[in-house]
Order: structure tokens, then sequence, then C-alpha cells
């Protein structure tokens, strides 16, 4: 596998697992390092089969795939020992704690890279490590709100609302994996490694796609549109009601999407459902026509009105063959049960599936993120149980059963 | 803010000094991907075509609020620094410049669908024939193969059969999803880390890699528990407004001024003697209504009725900062004018500005990581088409005035 020489010590809870994730899946050796009374993720619900427990969080099982997992009390003198020594054979450490906690407890970038220089230590926290806000309390839904996404999404006059799923995380995980993978490959010229700060105010703004520069470039600010989104003057409709259900159609003018919008209203004009002269409009001009005047703006709610008239007689099976057979940019909103058993997936051998204790039928799993023409990720082992390869992991430091079971009395792990 | 000078170029320091990235990739997913690289060192040359205008430059927002290929803000952030060359891919003469490119490059991202690189014999197993070593990125909605691998997609369209745009919206109402075209967020933060991994393994063993990246696929990472909820526990999410089952009060409420707003989410008790504390309302906290999390979701209109009554005379700013001056989580609802002002995001150096050599000045989002020993350099401004050409073919490339001419006499540099 891609990564497989490399070491990662996994401190992070449901605020950075994603991060270790994406680096367990691409073949590094990535150590998940829990509290004794196990990670604050095994809280996190839903819960396999709605029954809370260490083993039963959904989120831990889907978060912690291909790393092993030991227990380490970070808050014991002890534990934090058992940390810098493994930390030795580390070539990342991901941690994702309240800033300056990790430091507090001599586990901070500058302990352990002292006389280890080539460690590449990424803290993942709500809004960076320093700074006026860097205490703050944050949740998904505030992170959403600082980084700008929340705003966006809603309807005009209404209050924003965001993505049920928590989603915040695993944009700053990302950002993280994707950094520490730089600080990698800057090891590999200068042979150094970094502390890398990653904010997740900052991660989530990827996701207002642009639209919170508008005030520093002088442009409007871009309205609310409840399935939708403001393309300058004009609404562009993202999503549209059908006879059951709703569907997304990419519907503007211009040379990329001009043309899709010219196939659809050849069609509506083969059904009898628009004129010859809505069909025969220069679909890739038109956006210059109405910006010059040359064209009122109301045509184009008309136009909306006439595609949204058509589209509602039609059902989201029909709209989507139709889209495939006549290369059209429409595809059904699903909810999560289509999407498990959405036939693309299914087809390209997408899903995987793990054993999972205490649990009686194999689990699937969304699968790899990427095909590889070559040293494919595998899903080669399920999310550790507590403590699981605490024997194995620390064996390498040298410590026998007798003393484990001496660190497990006294608390350490 | 000081203001950068725009001087494109060919980068000398970072992190990626010296890798070298041919960028077929258009809009947001893909050249989001190559920006970060761009950013840490990277020489990253993008072909663009006046021919075909790409979508990104067609969408806000807009310098000025004007109109013209170099006025979108969103392509001027997804594309800084990185040197822009125009072809006309549909001359053989701009395909043979395009084989020379892949012959200079270290890593080819590719965001065509599936047919368009195969047609002109520039697929993996062709390339990799004449460059084993080569690392190449394919991205599009639902990956080279399957039913669907010829349906053109943009990343709305992955929000919508991913999933997303189902998981937001109020009880009752239509869905209304995250804001456009969210998959293409999501998806290079899942095809980066695996072609700096390629590389990083390329360097070890010699060997090239092919990346076959389903947008749709790498975008359901960001929802693993809820598909386990549904298929473990049969759930399907329903649209909940800003509802959370583990906390109360949770949700945006409106504030003194226009379409201003702050999130607030109450975690615990604790947090709700709290904000209780902060709203000068302390008998709240002895309230049955209001006592712990259950009876306050099993009376959450009239708690929301509360702190809205308490939110409306106040600005969300301030309401934030009293807010955490108590330790409950809350955050003003940021729009483009909060966020050129916030502090936090000035003490990160969130947003840089450079000359632009038609707006005077342009503004774009830095780097997302923070990186002690090898930050990143902001060199120049997104490329207009063609503007980097005749650096790309003659500096790069080697290519004298002879061909060049005969590449223009061909129609392929536009």
């Amino acid at each position: 596998m891609l990564l497989t020489p490399y070491r990662v010590l996994d401190l992070t809870d449901q605020r950075g697992m994603l991060a270790g994730q994406i680096l367990a899946d691409l073949g590094a050796d990535v150590i998940a390092i829990e509290p004794p009374d196990g990670s604050p993720a095994r809280s996190v619900g839903p819960f396999a089969g709605d029954e809370p427990g260490p083993d039963r969080s959904l989120f831990w099982w889907a978060y912690a795939r291909n790393k092993r997992g030991i227990t380490c009390n970070l808050d014991h003198s002890d534990g934090q020992a058992l940390i810098r020594q493994l930390a030795a054979s580390a070539d990342f450490i991901l941690e994702s704690d309240v800033p300056g906690e990790m430091a507090r407890r001599g586990l901070g970038y500058d302990h352990l890279a002292n006389g280890h220089e080539e460690l590449i230590y990424t803290s993942i926290s709500a809004f960076g490590q320093t700074g006026p806000k860097a205490a703050y309390e944050a949740t998904d839904l505030i992170l959403m709100a600082a980084g700008g996404p929340l705003i966006l999404s809603g309807g005009a006059g209404e209050s924003p609302v965001r993505v049920s799923v928590p989603q915040a995380w695993s944009h700053a995980s990302g950002e993280a994996a994707i950094a520490a993978m730089v600080a990698l490959r800057a090891r590999s010229n200068n042979g150094r490694g970094q502390h890398v700060d990653i904010s997740a105010q900052q991660s989530v703004a990827a996701a207002t796609m642009s639209a919170n520069l508008a005030a520093s470039i002088g442009a409007a600010e871009t309205a609310r549109v409840a399935g939708g989104m403001a393309v300058g003057p004009f609404t562009g409709k993202l999503i549209w009601e059908v006879a059951d259900g709703y569907i997304s159609l990419t519907f503007l003018f211009g040379s990329g999407i001009g043309p899709f919008s010219q196939r659809l209203f050849n069609w509506m004009y083969d059904e009898g459902e628009c004129t010859i002269e809505d069909r025969d409009l220069d679909w890739i001009g038109l956006g210059g026509e109405f910006i010059s005047g040359a064209r009122p703006l109301s045509e184009w709610d008309r136009l909306m009105d006439v595609v949204g008239a058509f589209l509602k007689q039609r059902t989201r099976a029909e709209l989507f063959e139709q889209a495939q057979s006549r290369s059209l940019l429409i595809v059904p909103v699903t909810t999560v049960d289509e999407v498990a058993n959405f036939d693309q997936f299914e087809a390209r051998d997408f899903w995987r599936e793990h054993e999972m204790p205490g649990w009686p039928d194999p689990v699937r799993f969304p699968g790899p993120f990427v095909k590889l023409s070559d040293n494919e990720i595998e899903y080669r082992r399920r999310a550790p149980t507590l403590g699981e390869h605490n024997a194995e992991v620390y064996a390498e430091l040298g410590l026998d059963q007798d003393a484990l079971n001496d660190l497990r009395e006294r608390g350490v792990i | 803010m000081t203001t950068l000078s725009n001087a494109p170029g060919i980068p000398t320091e970072g992190a990626l000094a010296g890798l070298k990235v041919l960028d077929l990739m258009w809009v947001v997913a893909g050249p989001t991907a190559t920006r970060a690289m761009a950013d840490f060192g990277a020489t990253v040359v993008r072909i663009e075509s006046a021919n075909r205008i790409e979508t990104a430059r067609g969408i806000g927002p807009y310098h000025n609020n004007g109109q013209g290929p170099d006025h979108s803000g969103l392509f001027g952030n997804m594309n800084v620094n990185k040197l822009g060359l125009s072809l006309n891919l549909a001359t053989p003469e701009a395909r043979d410049v395009l084989l020379d490119l892949i012959k200079w490059c270290d890593v080819l991202t590719e965001s065509f669908s599936p047919r368009a690189m195969r047609a002109w014999g520039m697929d993996y197993e062709s390339l990799k024939q004449i460059k084993p070593e080569l690392i190449m990125l394919s991205t599009c909605l639902f990956g080279q193969e399957g039913p669907l691998s010829r349906v053109a997609g943009f990343g709305t369209m992955g929000a919508a059969i991913g999933g997303y745009i189902a998981l937001a919206g109020n009880p009752g109402g239509a869905p209304i999803g995250p804001y456009s075209a969210y998959t293409d967020y999501l998806s290079p933060r899942f095809a980066l880390p695996t072609i700096l991994a390629a590389l990083d393994h390329r360097d070890r063993t010699g060997e090239g890699i092919y990346i076959d990246q389903a947008q749709a696929e790498s975008s359901l990472h960001f929802m693993s528990a809820a598909l386990l909820d549904y298929t473990i526990n049969g759930r399907v999410p329903q649209l909940v407004g800003n509802a959370d089952p583990d906390m109360a009060p949770h949700g945006c409420y409106a504030a003194s001024g226009d379409d201003d707003w702050v999130a607030i989410a109450v975690r615990d008790d604790a947090d709700w003697a709290n904000l209780c504390a902060a709203m000068g309302q302390g008998e709240l906290t002895c309230d049955d209504r209001f006592a712990d999390l259950a009876a306050r979701k099993a009376n959450e209109a009239e708690l929301n009725g509360i702190v809205s009554g308490w939110t409306a005379e106040r600005g969300a700013v301030e309401i934030e900062y009293m807010l955490q001056a108590f330790g409950v989580p809350a955050h003003a609802v940021s729009n483009s004018v909060a966020a050129a002002r916030d502090p936090q995001l000035q003490h990160r150096g969130h947003f840089i500005e450079m000359e632009h050599p038609e707006h005077g000045a342009t503004t774009f989002e830095a780097a997302k990581g923070r990186m002690t020993e090898t930050p990143p350099s902001y060199r120049s401004v997104a490329p207009s088409i063609g503007r980097d050409n005749d650096l790309v073919l003659r500096d790069i490339l080697g290519y004298g005035d002879d061909r060049i001419a005969e590449l223009a006499i061909a129609d392929a540099l536009t």
C-alpha cells in the first residue's frame, strides 16, 4: 500500500478521526490512542441497535477502520512517558484536543519533536491554536456559522439551515490529512518534520464556494435561495419538484451548461411542451442578452416556469433515464436509503463489509474513497475494540504482560 | 493588509518545490486540489481554451459586480498561483503540446468525462507505455466505470444523488441542501492525500499509479455514520431544520440586524445554566420544562421562543461575545462582510490581497493548513486565458519562435 512505511499516532477524538482514517486507508500503520475508559467518540451516536455502548457507536465503527487501538491515560505521568516512547517511532502525530492541552501534558509539538525532528505533528482545532477565538467553545453548527457555509443555505428571509449529519470536523480532518501529506513531501526534501495547525473554521470556508470573498472584492452579498443559488442577477434553481419527489437539474446558459439546456429544450419541444422560439434561443449567449438588456430578466423567470411545468409531470426515474440517454444535467434528490441501494455504487463494487463484534450480521461500509490501479485501498481491519492491540503495540516498547497488568491496575492504560 | 505583487513564474521554494503538475480540471473540485499544490510550491500548468470558457469564470461573486471572464471571484480563488496555457485541444497540434507536457509532468490531473482522454489516446493505459512513473488522477462524479460513468455531472448533482440535499431543510418542507456544489468541497480532501501518497510511493519504488475518483463515492465518507444508521438500524434521516438529538437549544436565532443570525448550541445542563445566566434569566434553570435534555427537547418550541426573544434585541456579534464569555458555544452566522472583519480569520491571515492587472487588487483565500516550516507562498493571481503561454512554451517546453508560430497558425493556442 502507498503509505505502508509510515506510522501515525492518532490521538484524536470525534473531532479528527477522519484524518487518521484517510492515512490508514492509504496504508499507514495508524495507532488510535484512547483514554482507558474509551474515546469520547465511542459515545457519539447513532448506535448499533440504538443501544449505546463502547463497541456500538456507529461513528467509531465508521472512522476507526484500519487503525490499531490502544489505551493510554494522557493525564497520568506514566501514560505521558509511554506516548513519548511511542512517538519516537512515529512519523506522524494527529491530535484534536483543545489548544494548549497537549502542551500542558508535556505532549505538545515542542516536547515530542525534541530529538525527533522528523516528526510531523498535526493539530486540529476549532479556530486554530492561537488567536482571539482559539479558546472559543464550538460544535458543528457553531463552526458552520463561523466559517461561512451556514448563511448560504436556507430560504430567503428564513433561518439558515445546516446539514443534519455533522460536517465541520470532517472538513477539518480532510485538510489535516492533506497538510500532513504536504509535510511528508517537505520532509523527504529536507529531512525535517513540522507542526501543522488546522482550523475547522477555515476548513469549512471551502463550502462557501468563494461566496465568502464577496465583500472583499466589491461584489454583492450572495443571496440565500432555497434549493438554488444566485448567479449574478439570475436565480440558478438547482432543486425542482417533480411528480414523485425532487430532482436536481442544473439549468443555465453559457458555454459550459448551455449545451445541456439546449438538449433539454430539444426534448421539451419534441414532447410539444415548449415553443420553437424557446428551443432555438442562443443557449450559449443568452446570459449576455439578459445582461445587455436585449432581453428582459423576466424572460428567465418565464423559462424556469416552462421547465418547471414540464418536470412536474414526470417522475424521478423517468427524468433520470432520459438524462442518461439525452445527456442532461438531471439526477434525483436521493435519501440515505436510496444512496445505500444505488446501482452505480453496486456496479463499481464500492461497498465493503466487516464483521463487527457483538453484531450478528456483516456490516456494510462505504468503500475505498478512490480506486487505484495498484496498491488498492484495503479494508484490512475493522474498528478496534477498547485496548484491542495493547499487548502487541506495547510489546514493541519491551513491556510484557506483567508490566501491562501493572499499568492497567494503576489506571495508565 | 499588505498587497502582494503579482509575478507569475516557476516557484523554487516550498514543501512541494520541484513538483510538476499538468492540470486538465475545471470548476471547483479538481482546481481546489491543484491550488493547494501550487500554494506549497508545485509548478501547476493549467490548460484552458477560449473556445469553451471554463464554467467557474461565469460564477460569482463578481469583482465589483462586473462581467467578464476575469471577474469571477470563484475562478480567481480556485486558480491562484497556477500558470495558464491556452490550448485548443480540438487540433492535433495542441494535443502534441499536451503530450509534451505529459512527458514533463509528475502528476496529470483531469476531470473530463471518461471517454475524452481515451478518444485522444491519452488514457492511463496508453500514457504509462511512454511514462511508467506517471501519477494520473481522473476525477468525475461517478467514476470511470459503471452504468453512469458517461453521465456528466457537477457537484450540485453530486450533492443531490449523494444524499446531501435531503439532509438539509425544514420539517415538512422541500429539501434545501447545503450551498451549491457540495461534493466539490469534499472530494479534494481524498484526491490530494492520495496524489501525495502516490508521489511518495513513486519516489521509493519508481512506480506510477492511476487514481480513479468518483466524487460521489468519496463524499459518502462525510456521512458514513448516517449510512450505517440506515443499513443497521433502518433509519432514514428526516428534514429537521437545525434541531439536534443531543442538544437543545440548538439553532440559528434571529438577532437585531438585517439578515442577522446567531448560532447557539447548548450541549448539556451546564451550558444551559450558563446560557440562562448570560441572558439574565437565571430562574429558568429551576424551570421543570427545561430541567434536562429530555425536557428541553420536549418543550423545544417554547425554549426556542425564549431564546429568540432575547436574541432579537441584540446584534449577533454582541451575542457571540457574551455567550462565549459564559462558555456557551455561539457564533454569529457569518456572511462575507463578517468574514472580512473576523478577528480570528485576520489572525490566521485567511484573506490574501494581491495586485490584479484588471481590478487593481484582488482578494483570495489562503491555503488551509498553517505549516510552521514550509509556509505557502502567493506568487500570482489566477491566469487570464493564455496568460502564461510564452512562459510554458518557451521556458518549460523549450519551444522556439518557429514552433510557436506554427502552433498559432494551426489555431492550437486559442
